[in-house]
C-alpha cells in the first residue's frame, strides 16, 4: 500500500562496530545515527544539513536501502526499506556528489542505457525517456562521447532527473554548472519528484529546500523551513573579520568576550574568516578587534545573520 | 524477454564498461600475443623434455588462453564496480542480481571462445598440427564449454571483490593454480593425489581433455563424458557466483562492509 507521504523514518539508529589489528584486536563501537525521526510530504524538496561526519549519508543510505539500520523503521511510498527492498528500489534514485558513478568508458548514452536496463525501464520506453534526459541536461549532441571526456559537472547532470537522494551532488562543480544543476533539481521537485538533498553549501540548501533537518551527532537538533531556521539566529549580530595568522588563544579569548554567542573559523588558503556571532544589543566589534591587536587584518564588516549563521548556531549548541 | 534483454544487452553494456582490456593493443598483446607465446614456450620445452607431443600442448594452451580473459573478466565485471564508484548503482537496481552478473559472464565466455580458437589456429599454422575436419565443431563446444566455466570462476572470484578489496591476488594466484592443476601444460598423471582432486574441480581441466580426445580424432561421443563434467563445474561456479554475491551484498547491507560509492 503506497504513502501519501514520501519518506517516513521514525527512531532510525545505525551502529557502526569496527575491528582494527589481528593480534590485539581493537573493537570500537560508532553510533552514527542515534534516533532520527522524520517524514517527507510527496514533492518537498527536503534538505539535510550537517557538519561532516554527523550522520547525513548515513541516513540517506538507510533510507536508500543500502544499509539496515540497527534500531528503528523506515518507509518509502509505505514501503519498509528493509523487508521490501524491491519495491523501494524501484521508485527511488540515488546521486551521490565527486568526480565517480558513471562508466568512463562508455558514452553518455551508452550509460544511460546501461542505467535504464538496471533500472527496468520498459524498452518502449527507454529511447524517448533518454533523449528527454540528454535535453534536459544539455548533452544533446554530445551523447556519443565518452563520458571521460566531460567536465566534473557535466557528468552529475546525467543523473539528475531521476533522482531523489541527492548526496552533496555540487561538491567539486563549477558555478555555471551548480546554478544549472540547481535549476534541475528544482525542476523536478516542480515536476512533484520528492528530492533529499544534502550539502554543505548554504545558500543552496536556502535558495532550493522546502525544510531542512540540520543534523549533528547523529541527531535531528532543527527541523524547518529555511525560513524558521533562519530565526534561530534572530536577535544576534555577526562580525566578520579577514585576519591571517591567529592564534588558537586569540580564538578562544574571542569566545570568552561578554555577548559572544559563536565563534567560527574558516580557513581559505593563508586567510581565515573569524565569524563572530553576539546578542544584537551588545556591540562585539571594538573587543573584537582589541583582542586582535598585532595581528594582520583584511576586511572588517558587521551584518544580519543569514542560514549559514543559524547552522553554525545550531551545531555549535548541540 | 526483459530478462534476456538484461543479460544480453546488460551484458555487453557492462563488459565494454568494465573490462580493462578493450583497447586494440591492450587485446592484442595481453590476449592475443601472449596466449600465442606461451603455447610456442611449452611445446618448445616439451618437445626438449619429452614430456608429450605437440598436440598435447597446443590443444592444452589453447583451452587455458580463454582463461586470462574469463578468470580476469570475470572478476572485473564486480571489482571495477568499485573502481568507477558505480557499485552502489548495480546494488540499488530493483533487477535479479543472478540476471545482471549471470549476463555479464557470457561477453566474456564469447571472447574467450574467440581467443581460444585464435591460439589453437597459431598451433595449427606454427607448429603445424593436423586436426581432423569433423572434429571443429565438438572442438569449438569445448572450447565454449570452457570458457563459460572459466567466466563463472572468474564471476566467484569476482564476488569476493564485495568482501575483500584485494580480490586481484586471488585471480593471480588462481590463474597460476590453472597452469598447474587443470593438466594443460603439466600431465595430470604426475601430479599428487590431492592436486589431481582439485584440478577437477576448476574450470578447463575437463575442457581440455575432452579438447584432446576430439583433436585425436575420437569423436564426441569419447569426449562428451568431460563435456559434462566441465558443463558441471561451470554450473557449480554460477551458482557459487549467485550465492556469494546474495551473502556480501546481505553483509554488506547488516555490517556496513562495503563502500559502494
Amino acid at each position: 500500500m503506497e504513502s501519501d507521504y514520501a519518506i517516513e523514518a521514525e527512531g532510525l539508529r545505525r551502529t557502526y562496530r569496527t575491528r582494527t589489528g589481528w593480534l590485539r584486536p581493537r573493537r570500537e563501537t560508532v553510533e552514527a545515527v542515534r534516533g532520527i525521526d522524520l517524514t517527507v510530504r510527496r514533492g518537498e524538496l527536503f534538505g539535510l544539513l550537517g557538519p561532516n561526519g554527523a550522520g547525513k549519508t548515513t541516513t540517506i543510505k538507510m533510507l536508500n536501502t543500502l544499509l539496515i539500520p540497527t534500531a528503528g523503521t523506515a518507509r518509502i511510498r509505505g514501503f519498509d526499506v528493509v523487508e521490501q527492498t524491491r519495491e523501494v528500489r524501484r521508485r527511488i534514485g540515488y546521486v551521490f556528489g565527486g568526480d565517480r558513478g558513471l562508466y568512463d568508458r562508455l558514452s553518455a548514452l551508452d550509460n544511460l542505457r546501461y542505467f535504464a536496463e538496471l533500472y527496468g525501464v520498459p524498452p518502449r520506453d527507454q529511447r524517448r525517456r533518454i533523449a528527454e534526459l540528454l535535453e534536459l541536461v544539455g548533452l544533446t549532441g554530445r551523447e556519443q562521447e565518452r563520458v571521460e571526456g566531460y567536465s566534473r559537472g557535466m557528468r552529475q547532470r546525467l543523473h539528475a532527473p531521476e533522482v531523489l537522494f541527492l548526496d552533496e551532488p555540487s561538491i567539486g562543480v563549477d558555478p555555471v554548472a551548480a546554478r544549472e544543476l540547481r535549476r534541475t533539481v528544482a525542476g523536478l521537485a516542480a515536476g512533484g519528484t520528492t528530492v533529499v538533498l544534502t550539502t554543505h553549501y548554504m545558500a543552496e540548501a536556502d535558495e532550493l529546500c522546502d525544510r531542512i533537518a540540520v543534523i549533528s551527532g547523529g541527531e535531528i537538533q532543527a527541523l524547518g523551513t529555511p525560513a524558521e531556521l533562519r530565526s534561530r539566529a534572530d536577535g544576534r549580530r555577526v562580525v566578520e573579520v579577514e585576519a591571517y595568522g591567529v592564534p588558537d588563544t586569540a580564538i578562544s579569548a574571542l569566545r570568552g568576550l561578554p555577548g559572544v554567542r559563536e565563534t567560527s573559523v574558516e580557513d581559505r588558503g593563508a586567510l581565515q574568516l573569524l565569524t563572530v556571532q553576539s546578542d544584537a544589543h551588545v556591540d562585539v566589534q571594538g573587543d573584537v578587534l582589541r583582542e586582535l591587536a598585532g595581528i594582520r587584518l583584511g576586511r572588517v564588516d558587521s551584518r544580519e545573520p543569514t542560514l549559514e549563521d543559524a547552522y553554525v548556531a545550531i551545531v555549535g549548541a548541540a | 524477454m526483459r530478462t534476456l534483454r538484461l543479460m544480453g544487452i546488460g551484458g555487453a553494456l557492462a563488459y565494454r564498461a568494465l573490462f580493462n582490456w578493450t583497447t586494440p593493443a591492450m587485446y592484442t598483446g595481453t590476449l592475443l600475443a601472449g596466449p600465442t607465446f606461451q603455447l610456442l614456450f611449452f611445446a618448445y620445452l616439451g618437445r626438449q623434455l619429452q614430456v608429450a607431443d605437440d598436440r598435447f600442448f597446443i590443444v592444452g594452451n589453447a583451452v587455458l588462453a580463454a582463461s586470462t580473459a574469463c578468470v580476469f573478466g570475470g572478476t572485473m565485471a564486480v571489482a571495477n564496480e568499485r573502481r568507477y564508484g558505480t557499485l552502489g548503482h548495480v546494488l540499488l537496481s530493483p533487477r535479479s542480481r543472478t540476471v545482471v552478473f549471470w549476463g555479464r559472464v557470457l561477453p566474456y565466455a564469447g571472447n574467450g571462445l574467440l581467443i581460444a580458437a585464435f591460439t589453437l589456429l597459431m598451433g595449427v599454422l606454427l607448429l603445424g598440427l593436423r586436426i581432423p575436419a569433423s572434429a571443429l565443431p565438438g572442438l569449438a563446444l569445448a572450447l565454449a564449454a570452457g570458457s563459460l566455466a572459466c567466466g563463472f570462476f572468474g564471476l566467484t572470484l569476482g564476488a569476493l571483490g564485495l568482501r575483500f578489496r584485494d580480490v586481484w591476488v586471488v585471480s593471480n594466484v588462481s590463474a597460476a593454480l590453472l597452469l598447474l592443476l587443470t593438466g594443460v601444460n603439466v600431465p595430470r598423471d604426475g601430479l599428487p593425489d590431492w592436486m589431481i582432486t582439485v584440478g577437477q574441480l576448476l574450470p578447463i581441466t575437463h575442457a581440455a581433455e575432452a579438447a584432446r580426445l576430439l583433436a585425436a580424432g575420437r569423436g564426441l561421443d569419447a569426449a562428451a563424458p568431460a563435456l559434462g563434467r566441465e558443463l558441471l563445474v561451470g554450473a557449480g561456479y554460477a551458482v557459487l557466483a549467485a550465492l556469494l554475491l546474495k551473502v556480501f551484498e546481505a553483509e554488506s547491507r547488516r555490517r556496513a562492509s562495503l563502500e559502494t560509492l
